[in-house]
């Protein structure tokens, strides 16, 4: 029995080294798998507001370009408005004046980013929205020029984001006039490049086409561009074409966002759950 | 033993004040230097007494690296990599011995042992943390080649700002 004691105390820094890592994994792997995560995020109210004041400052010396991006931003919606009017107007079976705003199939809430990761495997970022502005899990989020991803997990002022930079993130999208779609997926880590995969191979395409969201998910609405074709080639083991897509937007510089509200998201999912049980 | 706690403390949040307000928000848009972390808080641990307990050491280590986990969304990856490196600190001080060797009870002194002796025992330590800690971060050797690239660049930014940090406050105590 002594020499037992003696031995822990000899080995006694090696046993906790081995300890604490373990529980490092423990934290690390339960982190990858669960969505109760929240607990050491920045959607954490605490590190939230730290990291929301020194955005705060560092916005103080952006407020130049970030005028200037809003001032764009402004100019499309106002063209997307210009474009619905004279669609409405050609189509007799849509009234434009008929749709009030609480019909909208989506709905934009505008937020600010207070924190985000570009450079590593799975990137995340914050946005200063959260359960109070009727903000929920599986949400997209876009920002002016594209896709930036998905609601993770939301505490009562923020939400954290797990960008379309994440090794598991994964978007319907599809090739702009063209019914072909396919998966987008972040496997070069690179945040100015996504891969589209499972377009098959008798599709049609040429460098500079425009991807856009298919709308097959509940997530996105139809028609958000998100890049354009680089580069492609057809798989080896799979008569499939893998896509290499330059993104629109560019993640690092990124401040503000939209998450879109669908009106049919919970409807859509129910559906589909009751058809996966009978199945 | 009798530590200066009140300087150990004031560098904990001094380092820590500085890697999650400043190095986390520095980032190079430059193909292979766009994977760059500047990690300055291992200095901390670097900078502990040579005596003190092993123990206590690894428990400051893990402490550590949850605070900038926190900050960083990533729990536990630095906390691996930190508790990793304190681990072998004794192993690094140990192949770096210089002649004179150390002053057990008393925090390293820089002008004492030699500004050559303290980049290579940064050196060592930080490509041991930023390996360590980008392997921990992928969590698979598929990417040995970026895990490889990111630890260099790291090394050699994290490096400049430690020692640089090292000369101008200069901690004798």
């Amino acid at each position: 029995m002594r020499n037992l004691l003696l031995l822990l105390a000899k080995y006694s820094s090696t046993i906790l080294f081995i300890v604490l890592e373990v529980i490092c994994f423990y934290i690390i792997i339960s982190f990858n798998q669960s969505q109760s995560e929240i607990w050491a995020h920045s959607a954490n109210l605490f590190t939230g507001s730290i990291d929301e004041r020194v955005e705060n400052t560092t916005n103080f010396f952006n407020l130049e370009a970030v005028n200037d991006s809003l001032l764009t931003e402004n100019a499309r919606l106002l063209e997307t408005i210009i474009n619905y009017r004279v669609f409405s107007k050609e189509n007799e079976f849509q009234e434009y004046e008929a749709i009030d705003s609480s019909l909208l199939e989506y709905k934009f809430i505008p937020a600010r980013i207070t924190g985000k990761t570009v450079n590593k495997r799975n990137n995340h970022i914050t946005v200063n929205k959260g359960s109070v502005d009727s903000i929920k899990v599986g949400m997209g989020v876009i920002s002016k020029d594209g896709l930036l991803g998905i609601v993770k997990s939301v505490s009562k002022n923020y939400s954290l984001v797990m960008t379309i930079l994440h090794s598991q993130s994964r978007i319907s999208a599809s090739i702009k006039n063209s019914d072909f779609h396919g998966t987008l997926i972040w496997d070069e880590m690179d945040p100015t490049t996504m891969n589209l995969t499972s377009i098959p191979k008798h599709a049609e395409m040429s460098v500079g086409d425009t991807i856009i969201t298919s709308g097959y998910s509940t997530v996105f609405p139809y028609g958000i561009e998100v890049g354009t074709i680089y580069d492609y080639k057809v798989n080896r083991n799979d008569d499939s074409y893998s896509v290499i897509v330059k993104l629109f937007n560019d993640l690092p510089s990124e401040t503000h966002a939209y998450l879109v509200s669908s009106k049919d998201q919970k409807e859509k999912i129910t559906l589909e759950e009751d058809i996966e049980d009978e199945l | 033993m009798n530590y200066n706690w009140v300087s150990i403390l004031f560098r904990f949040v001094v380092l820590l004040v500085l890697q999650v307000t400043v190095f986390e928000r520095v980032r190079f848009d430059l193909g292979i230097l766009s994977y760059t972390h500047i990690l300055v808080y291992p200095l901390w641990i670097m900078l502990l007494p040579f005596k003190m307990p092993k123990p206590v050491i690894l428990i400051a280590a893990f402490m550590m690296g949850m605070m900038v986990d926190m900050f960083y969304d990533s729990p536990g990856v630095h906390a691996a990599a930190l508790v990793f490196s304190a681990y072998m600190r004794d192993f690094i001080l140990r192949i770096i011995e210089p002649d004179i060797g150390y002053e057990p009870e008393q925090p390293f002194n820089i002008r004492r042992l030699g500004i050559i002796w303290y980049i290579s025992y940064a050196a060592l330590f930080l490509l041991l943390h930023l390996f360590v800690y980008f392997s921990v971060e992928v969590f698979s050797f598929v990417y040995f080649y970026e895990i490889m690239v990111s630890t260099i660049t790291s090394l050699i930014f994290s490096l400049f700002i430690v020692v640089f940090l090292v000369l101008i406050f200069n901690p004798k105590s």
